[in-house]
This record gives C-alpha cells, sequence and structure tokens, in this order.
C-alpha cells in the first residue's frame, strides 16, 4: 500500500513553497493597512461593485467558451482521423505567447472596420464587420488567447485515456456521445476544471486586452488608480485576490467530488473516425487556428513589412538591429527555460503532497498557489522588491540579480503547471509503486524509477505551459530583471509605446516563431502524451 | 526531461553572461549623430536612470552622454507609472539616480511623496520658467503638444473645430475619441480643471459623455483607430501621428489638426527630468540633465523623434505645427501633484471609461 502520511521532508518543502507564493498577498495586505485604504468600505459602492460584476461577467463567459473550445479542439487532434494532427498540435499553444496589449491591439488591427481583412470580407459580400469592442471584443479575443490553458491538459488526459473504458460503453450499448458523457467526461474533468480555473483568474487579471477593447473591470479602476489615490488601488487589488481565493476553494470542492483519475498504460487509446463530420471538425481547428494564430500574426507581419519595406527606400532607419534582438531573444529564452525548469521543482512537491498523500500542507500550498495566478503582475514585481528590501543582506544579494526574476516569474507562473503536474502525479499506478517498494527500492530509487518516467511527458507539458507564458511576461519583466537586461516583450513593449509599430511587429513575429519552435520541440518529445 | 535540458540551459545562461559589457566605448548611428566626437576614457563613475521614455528614443541621447562623458549610465526602462510606484516602495534606498518621465503626472506623485532632490540652478536656467518647477524638483526636457488627430477621408478640413469646447456641439455626436484615463490625458484634465476651474471642466466632460464620445484607453491606439476610419477624430498628443506617418505613409489616413493657440486642446505636455533625493551621485545627475539640454539633443529630439524643444535657443522642425501660448508649467505644478486625486475622481465619475 502507498504511505497515507507525507514524509517530513516533503511538508517542509511545502511549507516553504506556501510562503514564498504568499509574498505578493501577505504584502497587499500590509499595504491596505498601512496605506489606510479600505477594502470593505469600497466593497459595496457603485465605483467597485459595478466593474467587478463586469469582471465576473466576462470571467464565467470566457471560462465557459475557453472550456468548451479546449475540450473539443484536444478531442478531435487527439481521438479522431483529423488530417494534419501534428501541425494542430504545434500550431495551438501559440495563443499563449501573444502578450495581450499588442496581442489584442493585432486583432483590432486585423479584424475591425477598417482593418486588414477588410477588402477579403467585402470581395465575399460582408461589408459591415462587427467592431470587437466591450464585453463581446474581450470575450471573444480572451477565448482566443485563453483555451490553450484547458487545451494542453485535457489533450494529454486524453491521450493517455485507455480505450478500453469506452469500448466497454459503446459495448454495453451506449452510443458515441453517450460514452463520451458518462465515461470520457467523468475521467478528463478533472484537468478541464483545473484548466477553467486559470481561464477564469487568468481572465480576471487580465489588464492589457480589456483595456484595448474598452470593457471597464477592476484591473481598469486598479490601474489608473495606482498614481492618484494608491490605496484605492491596493484596496481593490486585495478585493480581486480574495475573490480569486474564493474561486479557487469553490474549484476545490468541486473537484473533491469527481471520480479517481484511472490510467493502464498497456490500453492504446481510441480513434473515431469522423466520418461526415470530418469537415465541421476540420472548420473548427482551421478557425479555431485562423483567428487565434493567422488573424493577428498578420496584423503583426503588416507591421513590421511596413517598416523593413520603408527602410529599404530610405526612410526612416529602424531602432533595432539585429545584435539587439539576438540579446533580447537570448535572454527571453534563457530565462523562460530556466523558469520552467524551477517551476517544476517548486510544483512537483506539491503535486506529491495533494495527489498521493492528501497531505493538508500541501492542500494548503496548492490553493495559495493558483490563487496567486489572479494578481496583477506589477503588484508581484513591487511586493518583490518589498520583500527584498526588508531582507537585510539577503536582499541586497538578490537585488538586481537573474535569481529573484526567475523567483518571480516562477511565482507568477508556477499555478500553471500546477494542475498538470497533479494529474501526471495521480497517473502514477499504485501497484507499480507498491511493486518498487516491495523489491527493496527507497524512495530515491522509487521516484527516480518508478515516478519519474511515468510523470515525464506531463511535467513537460506543464512545463512548456509555463515557459510559453513567462516569454510574454511584461510588468515583472520590466521591474524585477537585472538592468540591462531586454527581453522580446519589454522591447515589443517600447516600441509599440511610442507607436515604433515596424520594431514592436517585427519582433512580436520573432517571439511567435520561437514559441513554435518551442512548441514544436515539445510535441516531437510527446509532451501531450500523459 | 530536466536532465536533459540542464546543458542547455547551462550552455544559454554562460552565453548571456558572455555577452556583458566591454572595454572602450563606441558608438553609431544616431548616437554619433548627437556626439560625433571621439569617446571620453571611462572615468569609472556611474549614473542609474528609471526612464519612463522609452528606449528607441533615448537610448541614443544615453549613448552619446556616455560617450562625451566618460560616465557609464545604466536604465531600467518601464511604464512612468510602474517606476514611480518602484521607486516609491524603494523608498531612499532605490538605486536610482535620475528619473525621466514621459508625462508631469508620475514626477507629481514623486513630488507629493518628498522622494524627488533639489536640481542645480545652472540647469534649471537652461529652460524658461514656464518648463521647471519653481521648487526645482523637475525640469522639463521636451514637449509633446495636444492636437485634434482627424481621419482625413472622413472629416473634411473645413469642419474642423477650433476650441475643444466645440466638441460638445451635436454635430460631434459620437465622433470623438479621448484617452480619458491615460496619463497625460489626466494630466491634461488637471490643468484644464486649473485654468478654467473645476466646474468647467468637469462639466466639459460630462458633456463629451452625454455627447456619446468614445474612451479608447490611450493616445496610439486612437491614433491608430483614427488612421483606419474606425472614429473620426481624437484628442491626443501630437506625437503619435508622425510615427504613424512615419511608418505607413499614405495608408495611414490621419493627420493632426492644431486647435486655436490659446484653446485649452493646445496645451504643450513636457516629457520631464528629476534627481531623486536619494541619488548617490547628484553631481553625474545633473550633469545628465543639463546634457539633455545641450543643442545637439535638443536638436535630436526635435528633428528625429518630432518633439518641441525647450532649452533656449533651439528652434522647432519647420514640420510641427507652432507652438501656442499656454504651456503646462504656466501653470502652478505643484498644485497640480495634490490635484490628481480631484481629477482622478471626477474623470471616474463622468463615466468616461464606460464609453
Amino acid at each position: 500500500m502507498t504511505p497515507t502520511r507525507a514524509p517530513r521532508e516533503l511538508r517542509l518543502v511545502g511549507l516553504i513553497c506556501s510562503m514564498a507564493f504568499a509574498f505578493p498577498g501577505l504584502y497587499l495586505i500590509w499595504r491596505n493597512f498601512t496605506s489606510g485604504a479600505d477594502p470593505l468600505g469600497l466593497l459595496f459602492i457603485r465605483q467597485t461593485l459595478e466593474p467587478f460584476w463586469r469582471t465576473v461577467r466576462l470571467a464565467v463567459l470566457v471560462s465557459l467558451s475557453a472550456a468548451g473550445l479546449g475540450t473539443a479542439l484536444a478531442w478531435c487532434t487527439t481521438r479522431t482521423d483529423l488530417p494534419f494532427p501534428r501541425l494542430c498540435r504545434i500550431l495551438l499553444p501559440i495563443p499563449l505567447v501573444f502578450p495581450t496589449f499588442i496581442g489584442a491591439a493585432a486583432f483590432i488591427r486585423t479584424l475591425n472596420p477598417g482593418g486588414l481583412t477588410n477588402d477579403i470580407f467585402a470581395s465575399i459580400g460582408i461589408n459591415e464587420t462587427p467592431e470587437l469592442r466591450g464585453l463581446f471584443g474581450a470575450w471573444f479575443v480572451l477565448t482566443l488567447f485563453c483555451y490553450p490553458y484547458v487545451y494542453l491538459p485535457v489533450a494529454a488526459r486524453l491521450r493517455q485515456l485507455p480505450g478500453s473504458f469506452e469500448q466497454s460503453a459503446l459495448i454495453l450499448g451506449d452510443t458515441a456521445p453517450q460514452a463520451f458523457r458518462r465515461v470520457v467526461l467523468r475521467q478528463i474533468s478533472g484537468s478541464l476544471t483545473a484548466g477553467t480555473l486559470l481561464v477564469f483568474l487568468y481572465t480576471i487579471s487580465d489588464f492589457g486586452a480589456v483595456q484595448l477593447m474598452r470593457y471597464d473591470t477592476l484591473t481598469r479602476a486598479i490601474e489608473s488608480n495606482y498614481l492618484a489615490r494608491p490605496p484605492m488601488a491596493f484596496a481593490l487589488s486585495l478585493i480581486l485576490l480574495i475573490f480569486a481565493g474564493v474561486v479557487v476553494l469553490a474549484e476545490r470542492s468541486v473537484n473533491r467530488r469527481l471520480p479517481e483519475v484511472k490510467s493502464r498504460r498497456t490500453s492504446q487509446p481510441m480513434t473515431y473516425a469522423l466520418g461526415r463530420w470530418k469537415t465541421p471538425a476540420m472548420l473548427l481547428v482551421g478557425a479555431t487556428l485562423a483567428f487565434a494564430v493567422v488573424a493577428p500574426t498578420a496584423a503583426l507581419i503588416d507591421w513590421a513589412a511596413d517598416g523593413l519595406l520603408r527602410t529599404q527606400r530610405g526612410g526612416r532607419p529602424l531602432t533595432i538591429d539585429a545584435s539587439k534582438v539576438i540579446e533580447a531573444t537570448t535572454n527571453t529564452l534563457s530565462s523562460s527555460l530556466i523558469t520552467g525548469f524551477v517551476a517544476l521543482l517548486a510544483v512537483t512537491p506539491i503535486a506529491f503532497l495533494v495527489g498521493r498523500y492528501r497531505d493538508r500542507i500541501g492542500r494548503m500550498t496548492h490553493s495559495v498557489v493558483i490563487a496567486t495566478f489572479a494578481v496583477p503582475g506589477i503588484l508581484i514585481a513591487l511586493s518583490l522588491r518589498f520583500w527584498t528590501l526588508r531582507s537585510g543582506f539577503v536582499g541586497d544579494l538578490l537585488y538586481d540579480s537573474m535569481a529573484l526574476l526567475i523567483f518571480a516569474y516562477v511565482v507568477r507562473f508556477a499555478s500553471l503547471a500546477m494542475g498538470t503536474a497533479l494529474v501526471a502525479v495521480k497517473t502514477v499506478p499504485d501497484g507499480l509503486h507498491d511493486a518498487a517498494s516491495t523489491l527493496g527500492a527507497d524512495k530515491w530509487r522509487r521516484f527516480r524509477s518508478v515516478d519519474l518516467p511515468v510523470m515525464r511527458p506531463g511535467l513537460l507539458a506543464a512545463g512548456g505551459l509555463v515557459i510559453l507564458s513567462t516569454m510574454k511576461e511584461l510588468p515583472i519583466s520590466l521591474i524585477v530583471a537585472p538592468i540591462g537586461f531586454p527581453t522580446l516583450t519589454t522591447r515589443i513593449f517600447g516600441s509599440f509605446e511610442d507607436a515604433f509599430v515596424a520594431e514592436a511587429g517585427i519582433m512580436a513575429v520573432i517571439l511567435v516563431c520561437t514559441s513554435a519552435l518551442l512548441s514544436w520541440f515539445l510535441v516531437l518529445r510527446r509532451a501531450d502524451h500523459l | 526531461m530536466p536532465t536533459r535540458l540542464l546543458p542547455l540551459l547551462a550552455i544559454l545562461t554562460l552565453f548571456v553572461a558572455s555577452c556583458g559589457s566591454s572595454g572602450q566605448l563606441q558608438i553609431d548611428g544616431l548616437a554619433a549623430e548627437i556626439n560625433p566626437e571621439k569617446c571620453v576614457e571611462n572615468s569609472g563613475e556611474e549614473v542609474t536612470i528609471y526612464s519612463g521614455r522609452t528606449e528607441n528614443l533615448i537610448e541614443p541621447v544615453l549613448e552619446a552622454f556616455a560617450c562625451a562623458t566618460g560616465v557609464s549610465v545604466q536604465v531600467r526602462w518601464g511604464s512612468s507609472t510602474q517606476l514611480a510606484l518602484l521607486i516609491d516602495e524603494e523608498g531612499n534606498r532605490s538605486p536610482a539616480d535620475v528619473f525621466l518621465s514621459r508625462s508631469p503626472g508620475p514626477v507629481g506623485f514623486l513630488e507629493s511623496k518628498d522622494l524627488l532632490g533639489t536640481i542645480d540652478d545652472s540647469v534649471l536656467n537652461l529652460v524658461s520658467e514656464e518648463n521647471r518647477s519653481s521648487e526645482g524638483s523637475w525640469v522639463g526636457f521636451s514637449g509633446r503638444k495636444r492636437v485634434l488627430v482627424h481621419n482625413v477621408d472622413l472629416v473634411l478640413d473645413a469642419e474642423l473645430p477650433r476650441s475643444v469646447f466645440d466638441l460638445t456641439e451635436e454635430k460631434w455626436r459620437g465622433k470623438v475619441a479621448i484617452p480619458g484615463t491615460n496619463g497625460s490625458f489626466v494630466d491634461w484634465f488637471t490643468v484644464f480643471r486649473d485654468q478654467y476651474g473645476t466646474d468647467i471642466a468637469a462639466k466639459w466632460l460630462n458633456d463629451m459623455v452625454d455627447n456619446d464620445a468614445r474612451y479608447y484607453p490611450n493616445n496610439r491606439s486612437i491614433v491608430e483607430a483614427v488612421g483606419r476610419g474606425e472614429i473620426e477624430v481624437g484628442l491626443v498628443n501630437h506625437y503619435y501621428n508622425y510615427q504613424e506617418v512615419a511608418a505607413a505613409g499614405d495608408k495611414h489616413r490621419a493627420r493632426n489638426h492644431d486647435l486655436d493657440d490659446t484653446d485649452i486642446g493646445s496645451l504643450l505636455i513636457i516629457t520631464a527630468a528629476s534627481v531623486l533625493d536619494s541619488a548617490k551621485n547628484p553631481e553625474k545627475a545633473n550633469e545628465l540633465l543639463s546634457y539633455l539640454l545641450t543643442d545637439s539633443v535638443q536638436r535630436y529630439f526635435t528633428n528625429r523623434t518630432f518633439e518641441y524643444p525647450l532649452a533656449a535657443g533651439v528652434q522647432p522642425n519647420a514640420l510641427l505645427p507652432k507652438l501656442s501660448a499656454l504651456e503646462i508649467g504656466s501653470v502652478d505644478f505643484d498644485a497640480l501633484g495634490g490635484g490628481f486625486e480631484e481629477t482622478a475622481k471626477i474623470i471616474e465619475a463622468s463615466g468616461i471609461q464606460n464609453q
């Protein structure tokens, strides 16, 4: 039998992690006290309730659509005879890498009235396209940015789900949709709810997309009060964080009632022939890729091409050169790869505590890690500066170091790896573990020779999510990074702010290509075969 | 996987580490245009800058400074608001010597927190009285004028208004874009209050909301939307349209329109430099500020970045519309700093952010 009590050193690691991830929350609470903020007083006034309600409405809508879209895409690419499955699997995670401040602007540039697709739509007789703005625009864009949070973990789970379950259901007389509902949906529900939770939390913390879509949420209210009324900004942030905590706890109580994850690695997953559904399935995947990847990339390429042509014709020269681009690309790659690796180191012990030992400390840490995903990046950056200033020589040592930057990134994004890592831990069959321990293997040996090989693809997928997200991170990259450490995203921001659209476009295209390479590598390493 | 990726990570880290600084400074391109002389030997001194002005515009200037003085320059780039928050968080332990802000608001914020030091008189005197702080805590080093950007296909020149007050008329219903919560708009609106009184300014904003003025998050997105013809006109800083035209030429269908010289809609918004109270190297920090105001740098600003020079004796680029009488410095900036909270409340209450 698997031991029910967690090893003490593992619980200690869990405790340390929970403290590290609690930094931003504790900072917010402290700032609320010291700035004389009044979060309770703000809670029930119109200026708070209205944006709060809009935030909730948007988050619910985006969660529902991203969950539906992500699951459908995962099912189509893993369980059916859809053509070009590998290409789809490489391209589908890419929307994760668009920084929303330029991604949303690129959507607008391509799809809005007078945009790049105007002529195309006009040629097929559509003269009026809806303007992307407000609730509809924010919902549309965020769904396309966020579906990978659901798609990746669900695809990983579907690939690993033994086909024998569905076969039994079909033999017993279920139709395919019934089998999906009764068997598949129950088995993927853990990955699905975890992914949907990330979508929800991302949506409530997003600023870039909602502000460009002119949909007034809490983050806009926070952003425009930082300088004018700091106590109000801190109070609203605390309200946001507490709300995130409530949602995380709610998800946990739902998740607890979900069925156990089962796995048997010998059985092949089932493949369904799409038949007459082939065209709709291809349309779904094609339309998703067209809107989520091609549409924003088209605007980026348009900006980049304008700038390059202009330079050719002797107009204003570009302000970037190859060495600057290479520097930013290597910085982006090195910091995000290290972040992915460290995030796995931080998350795996917690996943063990929760998944295998059902440990209380583990569950608490798990909730703290995930709720932190809703804290705006600038507050994570400021909180780290706050804590390093107050930790004496350790702080001096860390200030302006790569280590602090990686730490900040991990605090921001480790939550993305949490759900997938948890499923990975749960898929290690108990029998295998017990057999190893009967054969006298100690726990390290068991971890290395039993757990790690089984969990490897899942952990890779989890690391991939973290890496792609870190590549686009902005406020932490600006505020916490060592001085003189430009990343692609900080360069894009700097150029875009002052309407140097050509420079921004070139570097954003490089960012997308780099992420496609990484995604290709992960697919090659079968990272989605949990 | 982790074990297999480790060597890759190690190599990458080493590579990044080896990309560090080299010996004698050499500059080219725009930086060399500002300072054509040969670089001075490195003096071993250092100035740390937090810059809310972005590297595309300022990096050549700072390179030229390092070359001309031998002082090495460390820069943290970011948004002015976020850097001001960072300085506030760091307090007197901030490593920054100099703060460059793209609009007056963040400087006012730091001034109200007593985090700014006093700039040498010799530097302050390089600009006219309107463009520096009466307390000596900041100095303007370039300007951006407020204008009305308009789509040339949708609005005829003859129809263009002469004052922001015209925009509350029925014929502009639903046609005006306002960057309601953007830093430079907030600064502008604060001056508006100071000049006309809060009642008139607030009434104007409420009338604009009633007239279906449309909210956009920032100047850049307005200029882009007006260029596409999504909306007819917008209240922005003059500067963005120059960059869009430089990038796309005639394909970009928006042009700037100057409101009357005496209209509040023609205000000059300055970008400001200040030395922190906690600066470790105030002498070199002041030297940097005075360098920003030299003829060659001021000429660079007006000819290369299409901004208004502020130092005495440098003429604005002929392409730029002529300057109005009203400049932000003619307003009591210290009162302005404290006035931001009230401005934020009025803007919030107008509901412009939901338009």
